[in-house]
């Protein structure tokens, strides 16, 4: 998986949330290094949601909610895609981890 | 704050406009998403993390990064939706993407013509693009009042009065019109003056505008806070309300909302504020002025006196046509309403009326210039097209091998001609964004640094408008260019192509013809330019050597009102004393003052007059003088000359002595030489003046104007009633000026605290700005032109060596054949100055056909000069032959056994 769609299925694990709360939480989480601008995040947003991984929630997800604002959330799939890719993930760091390269580090 | 919104703003539209690259059914979906996020990420609200200017670059980088990946999925889907017919990669005839990506491809593995094209085109559609953005703002822009298209301004022309400029309006031709006009519904006057105005803490000295009440109905427009003024507010005598502008209100009152009643002292009398305008209105005729005040119409003794400038709303369902036949229908009436203006006397002096657009009115005088400026880049973005196609063509050459190869594998006419179109509008693309950064950073040099008299100059900016115009100027340049090729089907004799190596010594006759066509195009608006620079730089030259009639070297200006002072005499004293303690200062070599002193602003007045010797007789027309008031030591200061009779002495001014001094044009002129001791009057004054003496002419108006009869009068004159609300002192300095004018300022608020000054300025100074406007034409022309000639030069240079290396094969056969060197260096040569020689033929013939549209610009210069035409001529000849030897010299060094092994 891309970068970008694992940060964004990653920010939707927890609850439900609406572009921009996407973009803030990936730039934290990942210090910066990764921003999302508005046309790589909701091109991948389409994309995931063409997939059936994510999918748009009809009302908000809390009454005070910025009603103009669009929410999304993981579906069954994208929430199996999401603990499948982590896995593959951990695989690689520990495999990185036994290799004799990084055992000094 | 202002600002920022502003650029946000234009942030925004900018992102809007790249969004346009992503396919259409992602915008609807997320477009306005994007567009919020966008915006929240570069307002300064939305956190600091990322400065607004980097964000929006990275922001526009990503629709264009994030583009193809879009497109290919939506032609995917679509593919899909259709049953498979157009997949990607199936070779549908154009399908864009694939061509895209080919084309991006193709340029990056050409960094060298790739950079060579963007910055060239960018050169030309930056140059472009910076100019329109001044046209458009400051030509075509409707002024900032609500519909300012129905404001109209009138002036009345009399060339028989022999005057220096219009006449505005006088109460006389503003009642005509408000009684009788029915085209127009308002019709206000304003006058501009300055004033000592006394609020906060110091006084200070404030340009004012005066306007009737009617001015707030013609313009449409209410203070912000407060009221407008109303008839009641219009009386004689001094003023009882003032409105603020916003800058001063914030200047001076620290944008206090309780200013609204305060009392503040106008020339010493109180007057209370009662409105502040809003922010960003721009007072007409006076940017700077900072206080609004009634006007009052004199409609007894003022009705032929001309000094109002007119405003005037059109009627609804009236026209700008309708309303000059009307006005100008009325002029017959005008001795019904001002007696003085006979019937006789509007006939024999061919007395009209003009009305225009006020808009048109305010760009008058820079329109011509603007719009030759813009011609003149545009003939560089002619060149620098020019030059790129060349470059293209040489390229669709190389790439004929290519192209065969490409159309042999199956690839289709459209396509390939599509390539061809894609790489050329993407060049396009490139250099249209190189153009829009370019125009950019000049517009705001021009801004920040243009000549103070360009009107409107800071109204300029770039707007959706012009950044659309520059979109579309990219695009169909790219386009255009991508046709370029197409004229040559570099795909059509596929098979000779392929086969194509040795053949190449005749082949292509037509692509030269092609480039041939394009370099004498290039040579010809090179010549255009340069003759354009070289008439302006001839007219500069002679500007330079002309006398202005004073010396302005060490010589400082300063204005000091009168103050407290309120008459004449009074006013008269008090400069008086001022001249005693100032001349003591150190440094001084002579100081002197006057209303007018050239080079400066400053209102000098103007009347007709009669000499006693020679009475006029009755059928014979006034004629008109224009007069300052000096005092001692002015002629002294400003390096004048006493031509005849004796210079002005104090007594003069303290006696009120009937004396007076002309210039040498009004001795020449109306007393054929010998002026002294004769007696003139001015305009309704019974008192006779006595010629004490005859001064050298001063270009009183400009260094480019015609000195016009000019007369001085004492300051304390009792005649012609010479403002001397503002006395400007000019000082011959041997000192610092710093270390003068502060000494200056200690006597001026010794003697007198509620007098301001004005800022010193060195007449060197001013003279210079006075040729401001001149300069940045010439500035702007010189650039041009540069550029013009370095690109002809450089494709020049570019199509010889490239005829050089195609023939290398034929000119190595003839040398080994026994053909002279000498003889292949001039064959060489000949070609390129045979397009040289084309060029300038053809340049010659459009330049003596267009320098006329640069009068206005020349001084002392006829429009055809023939110095200048042969001078250009002989640079582009020269310069034509060096871009022509360097090949040339190549050419005949060509060893034969190398040019045979070659291919």
């Amino acid at each position: 998986l891309k970068p970008a769609i694992f940060h964004i299925l990653l920010s939707l694990a927890d609850e439900p949330q609406h572009g921009y709360a996407i973009r803030t939480a990936v730039e934290e989480r990942t210090g910066g290094a990764l921003r999302l601008w508005p046309a790589t995040l909701y091109g991948t947003i389409r994309r995931l949601a063409e997939e059936g991984w994510i999918e748009e929630l009809g009302e908000e997800p809390e009454p005070d909610a910025d009603a103009r604002r669009r929410y999304y959330a993981l579906t069954r799939t994208g929430r199996d895609v999401l603990r499948a890719e982590t896995e593959r993930l951990e695989s690689l760091v520990a495999a990185a981890r036994g290799s004799r390269a990084l055992k000094g580090a | 704050m202002g600002g920022l919104r502003e650029k946000s703003h234009l942030a925004v539209t900018l992102y809007g406009a790249a969004l346009r690259l992503l396919p259409p059914t992602l915008r609807r979906e997320y477009g306005v998403d994007m567009i919020v996020d966008f915006r929240r990420s570069v307002s300064p609200a939305g956190g600091q993390r990322v400065r607004p200017v980097f964000a929006t670059v990275r922001a526009v980088a990503d629709v264009v990064m994030r583009a193809p990946a879009e497109w290919r999925a939506e032609l995917r889907s679509r593919g899909r939706a259709v049953g498979g017919k157009g997949r990607l990669g199936a070779g549908g005839p154009f399908d864009g993407f694939r061509e895209f990506r080919i084309a991006v491809r193709a340029l990056w593995r050409r960094p060298g013509f790739t950079i060579a094209a963007v910055s060239t085109l960018g050169l030309g559609i930056g140059a472009t693009v910076a100019l329109w953005t001044i046209v458009e703002s400051v030509l075509l822009r409707p002024l900032p009042y609500s519909e300012s298209n129905d404001i109209l301004t009138m002036t009345h022309a009399a060339p028989g009065m022999d005057l220096p400029a219009d006449l505005e309006n006088s109460a006389g031709t503003v009642l005509l019109y408000r009684q009788r006009a029915r085209t127009v519904t308002d019709v206000a006057v304003m006058d501009d003056a300055a004033r000592n105005v006394t609020g906060g803490g110091e006084p200070v000295r404030m340009s004012v505008q005066q306007v009737t009440p009617e001015f707030f109905d013609v313009l449409r427009i209410d203070p912000a806070m407060g009221r407008r003024f109303y008839a009641e507010d219009a009386v004689p005598g001094p003023v009882r309300v003032a409105i603020l502008t916003d800058a001063s209100w914030r200047a001076h009152f620290g944008g206090d909302r309780d200013v609204i009643g305060r009392t503040i002292r106008i020339d010493g009398e109180p007057a209370q504020v009662v409105g502040v305008m809003p922010p960003g209105f721009i007072v007409p005729e006076s940017r700077e002025a900072g206080l609004l005040l009634p006007l009052w119409l004199d409609e007894v003794n003022n009705l032929t006196t001309f000094g109002l400038t007119g405003l005037m709303r059109l009627a609804p369902g009236a026209t700008l046509e309708m309303a000059q036949e009307e006005l100008s229908g009325l002029q017959m009436q005008l001795p019904e309403i001002a007696p003085g203006l006979t019937a006789e006397l509007l006939e024999r002096t061919g007395w009209s009326v003009n009305v225009e657009r006020y808009r048109d009115r305010i760009v008058r005088s820079i329109a011509p210039t603007l719009w030759i400026l813009l011609a003149v880049v545009g003939l560089v973005l002619l060149i620098a097209f020019a030059n790129v196609a060349n470059l293209i063509l040489v390229r669709a050459e190389s790439r004929r091998q290519e192209m065969a190869i490409r159309a042999a594998l199956g690839a289709g006419r459209r396509s390939v001609a599509g390539m061809f179109l894609v790489e050329c509008v993407l060049l396009g693309l490139a250099g249209g964004a190189v153009g829009v950064a370019l125009a950019w950073a000049t517009v705001r040099l021009v801004v920040a640094r243009g000549p103070e008299g360009l009107p409107r100059l800071a109204e300029v900016s770039m707007d959706g408008s012009v950044l659309a115009m520059a979109l579309l100027l990219s695009l169909s340049t790219g386009f255009l260019l991508g046709l370029v090729p197409l004229g040559r089907r570099p795909w059509a004799d596929r098979s000779a192509a392929l086969r194509e190596g040795g053949l190449r010594a005749t082949a292509h006759r037509e692509g030269r013809r092609t480039r041939s066509v394009l370099i004498a195009g290039q040579v010809a608006m090179a010549l255009v330019l340069l003759v354009f620079a070289g008439l302006l730089i001839r007219s500069s030259l002679r500007l330079a050597r002309v006398d202005p009639g004073i010396s302005t070297t060490g010589v400082l200006a300063v204005g000091v009102s009168r103050g407290a002072a309120s008459t004449p005499a009074d006013a008269a004293m008090f400069y008086q004393r001022v001249l005693d303690e100032a001349r003591t200062l150190p440094g001084v070599i002579a100081i002197g003052a006057g209303n007018y002193i050239p080079f400066l602003e400053g209102n000098l007045n103007g009347t007709s007059f009669r000499i006693e010797s020679r009475p006029r007789e009755e059928d014979q027309l006034p004629v008109v003088v224009m007069y300052g008031a000096i005092s001692e030591g002015y002629f002294d200061a400003l390096g004048m000359r006493i031509l005849e009779g004796r210079n002005i002495v104090r007594a003069d001014h303290e006696r009120r002595a009937p004396v007076v001094w002309i210039n040498e044009t009004f001795a020449r002129r109306y007393l054929d030489g010998a002026a002294l001791g004769e007696r003139i009057r001015f305009g309704p004054d019974t008192t006779f003046l006595e010629i004490a003496g005859v001064v050298n002419d001063v270009r009183t108006f400009g260094l480019d104007e015609e000195v016009r009869p000019m007369a001085y009068l004492p300051m304390n004159t009792s005649v012609g009633g010479a403002s001397t609300e503002l006395m400007q002192f000019a000082v011959r300095l041997d000192a610092q000026p710093a270390a003068f004018a502060a000494a200056l300022r200690g006597i001026v608020a010794r003697l007198d605290s509620a007098a301001p000054l004005t800022n010193a300025v060195t007449l060197e100074d001013a003279m210079r700005r006075s040729l401001a406007e001149r300069s940045f034409v010439l500035l702007l022309l010189g650039i041009a032109a540069g550029a013009a000639l370095l690109l002809g030069v450089v494709g020049l240079y570019g199509v010889i060596s490239y005829v050089v290396a195609q023939r290398t094969r034929e000119i190595g056969v003839r040398i080994a054949l026994g053909a002279d060197v000498q003889g292949v260096r001039a064959w060489v040569l000949r070609q390129g100055l045979a397009l040289v020689a084309t060029g300038i033929v053809a340049g010659l013939f459009a330049a003596a056909a267009t320098t006329r549209l640069l009068q206005s610009l020349l001084y002392d210069v006829d429009a055809r000069d023939p110095v200048t035409f042969l001078a250009v001529t002989a640079v582009l000849l020269a310069v034509g032959a060096a871009a022509t030897w360097v090949p040339a010299m190549r050419a005949s060094r060509i060893s034969p056994l190398e040019a045979l092994r070659a291919d």
